[in-house]
């Protein structure tokens, strides 16, 4: 797990907000936090408990990080959900539910005593969602977090998850558009970045360049990155119908990277399918990366001219904030969370066809200027907002307002 | 008032502040007509979260409007006439939030009278209803003299000038902020300073752009009377 510090934040974010966590979490000191999730490793919500749960700790709360341990079916069934939040209509069949219940039960038994017990318990997405079912005597609050568009969830999985979420004392999600008709408050906290992690620290330009040589990419030939999971929902074959549409009207090349996770069996299917459409074109590479790569995508970023983010659907999307952090603008699917971090001839661009993507890489690649400009805003906004600090801050101030009672507007602890 | 030196008056806690921000429950507006109806039944601190909080909470923009209403007037209906009646109100000239209430009221009434039909948002972009709670703590700052409160002000959050220059005047009786009420202990000594904070438009600034502007409007002042 991370081992980084408050003190080694407080470089990058200077003294205000790291003085903002010791004070407000004087008065959680010693509350026991419990998170849960379904990987340690690759994906969104892994990153941020790397952070979260040693930085609770050092501000004298009592976190742990529980990983819930499950077979092909169990993944097969919660992967169904997490598309089935995201609106796919996807089938919930009765051995499936059996499947993801009885997975779930046997973490239970492992994880009851600590859960039950605990001031706070996080639970992360739907893979661990049916603990609450199992852990009959909660001492604690329990929260559901939704790191999932969930705005237009198909109605069978809703309907199933959604009496599983209900039970919870609160929900948090991303975004208001993501909320959802629960019988709890529903809170929002938006994600972040580790500005210090090997995915978002400075990088030397020798590293850079090893990295680019590593895999035949030039530092001559303007890049376009686009960084994610081997996802349908990342549109990855959309990003490689808008790079041939410049059809050498300007000179770029492109890079597909992918990390795999654990929890995500389909991604090798589509993995597939976008080598396919690159067959052929030697200025795309495509890289399968493994879910530790980070340093490896921090250079990739680094590198880049233009970051792309063309997802059809996307929770928050951090690698649009990781993309602006290293002061690269974006263009970006116009969907979820995207549509909060770039704005229109701002920080990048929102598009909605490939085709507007290739008229966005035309446009800032014929303006050298707009592109250095675009990156200064888009880091200038993550700093101020979408770094780590601001997002252990929310989750304190959660914790103290739950505890002192919500339904005040104003609380002085 | 009789002016005291410096050591007479009481020192200055810095507070701070964060917010933790939900959703109202109210439902969604996709059209005038809905957005009238939410905004006639909504509780008063689900209008202060839409008109006041606006400037503390997490955003990756600017937006052309400083509270929530225009903004969606604006983005999601594309009626600008409407944004700019909703944008120009500044809460802070009211005392009472029904009196804002009503007022919102009357734009709406207006604008529906204007238009021969009502456009609905599409989906995904309607208004949704939100208010926050805030937690006030201490920062362990304490300002010890007027000088103290110059030399530090770069150094606090901004989150605490919102607290102290912006949330005060909800909290306060005069509605003013907390930085004057304390300079005013010291008599006529700082009625410069006083006057200086109250001429400054906050509402329309940026929490970041608000902090800077009395950085610099005090930091002037201060240097000028060799208070540095």
């Amino acid at each position: 797990m991370n081992s980084r510090t408050l003190s080694e934040y407080r470089r990058v974010v200077g003294q205000p907000p790291i003085s903002q966590l010791q004070q407000l979490a004087r008065s959680l000191e010693g509350a026991t936090v419990v998170h849960v999730n379904s990987t340690r490793e690759g994906g969104g919500v892994a990153e941020i408990l790397n952070w979260k749960v040693p930085l609770m700790n050092e501000l004298g709360l009592i976190a742990s990080w529980e990983v819930i341990e499950g077979n092909d079916d169990f993944f097969h069934t919660t992967k169904a959900f997490h598309n089935g939040l995201q609106g796919n209509s996807v089938p919930l069949t009765k051995p499936m539910i059996e499947a993801y219940e009885s997975v779930v039960a046997k973490n239970a038994e492992r994880l009851r005593p600590l859960l039950e017990q605990a001031d706070f318990v996080f639970i992360h997405d739907p893979q661990p969602a049916f603990l609450i079912n199992l852990c009959p005597n909660r001492r604690g609050k329990w929260f559901w977090r939704c790191h999932i568009d969930a705005s237009r969830p198909n109605r069978r999985i809703w309907s199933y998850l959604r009496s599983i979420v209900n039970q919870y004392d609160a929900s948090i999600f991303s975004m208001p558009a993501f909320t959802q008709r629960l019988d709890h408050p529903q809170f929002l906290i938006a994600p972040s970045i580790d500005p210090l992690s090997d995915k978002n620290c400075e990088l030397s330009s020798r590293e850079i360049d090893s990295v680019l040589g590593r895999f035949n990419i030039s530092d001559e030939i303007p890049l376009l990155t686009q960084v994610s999971r081997f996802d349908r929902f990342k549109d990855p074959v959309g990003v490689i119908e808008a790079f041939n549409m410049l059809n050498g009207s300007v000179d770029a090349q492109l890079v597909l990277a992918g990390g795999g996770a654990t929890d995500d069996p389909e991604g090798a299917a589509v993995f597939e399918e976008v080598q396919e459409a690159a067959a052929g074109n030697r200025r795309i590479h495509l890289l399968m990366l493994p879910a530790d790569a980070h340093r490896t995508i921090n250079a990739l970023q680094r590198a880049s001219t233009i970051v792309i983010q063309k997802s059809l659907q996307e929770g928050f999307g951090l690698t649009v904030t990781e993309a602006m952090w290293k002061g690269k603008p974006v263009i970006g699917g116009n969907v979820g969370g995207i549509c909060l971090q770039v704005h229109n001839h701002h920080t990048g661009f929102l598009v909605d066809t490939p085709e507007g993507a290739a008229l966005r890489i035309r446009q800032l690649l014929n303006q050298p200027d707009r592109i250095e400009e675009m990156g200064i805003t888009a880091r200038r906004f993550v700093a101020e907002n979408f770094l780590l600090t601001r997002h252990l801050r929310e989750y304190l101030t959660l914790m103290l307002g739950v505890r002192r009672g919500i339904e005040n507007n104003l609380i002085a602890v | 008032m009789s002016e005291r030196t410096e050591n007479q008056f009481m020192p200055f806690e810095v507070k701070d502040c964060a917010l933790i921000t939900r959703m109202a429950g109210l439902g969604t507006a996709i059209n005038l007509r809905e957005l009238r109806e939410r905004v006639a039944d909504m509780p008063v601190d689900c209008l202060f979260h839409h008109f006041c909080e606006t400037q503390v909470r997490p955003a990756f923009d600017d937006p052309e409007f400083s509270n929530d209403f225009a903004v969606w007037s604006a983005r999601s209906l594309r009626d600008r006439v409407l944004a700019e009646r909703l944008g120009v109100i500044n809460p802070y000239t009211y005392c009472d939030l029904e009196v804002i209430r009503e007022l919102v009221l009357e734009i709406l009434d207006e604008r529906i009278s204007e238009l021969a039909h009502f456009p609905s948002v599409q989906r995904g972009e309607e208004f949704l209803f939100m208010s926050a709670t805030t937690v006030v703590f201490s920062t362990g700052i304490l300002l010890s003299s007027p000088d103290d409160f110059f030399r530090q002000l770069p150094h606090i959050s901004h989150s605490s000038i919102y607290y102290h220059f912006v949330e005060a005047r909800r909290r306060t009786e005069h509605a003013g902020d907390d930085f004057s009420t304390w300079l005013t202990e010291y008599g006529s000594m700082f009625q410069d300073v006083v006057d200086t904070l109250s001429r400054i438009d906050f509402y329309y600034l940026s929490l970041p752009l608000l902090h800077d502007t009395i950085i610099r409007e005090v930091g002037g002042i201060a240097v000028k009377v060799g208070h540095e």
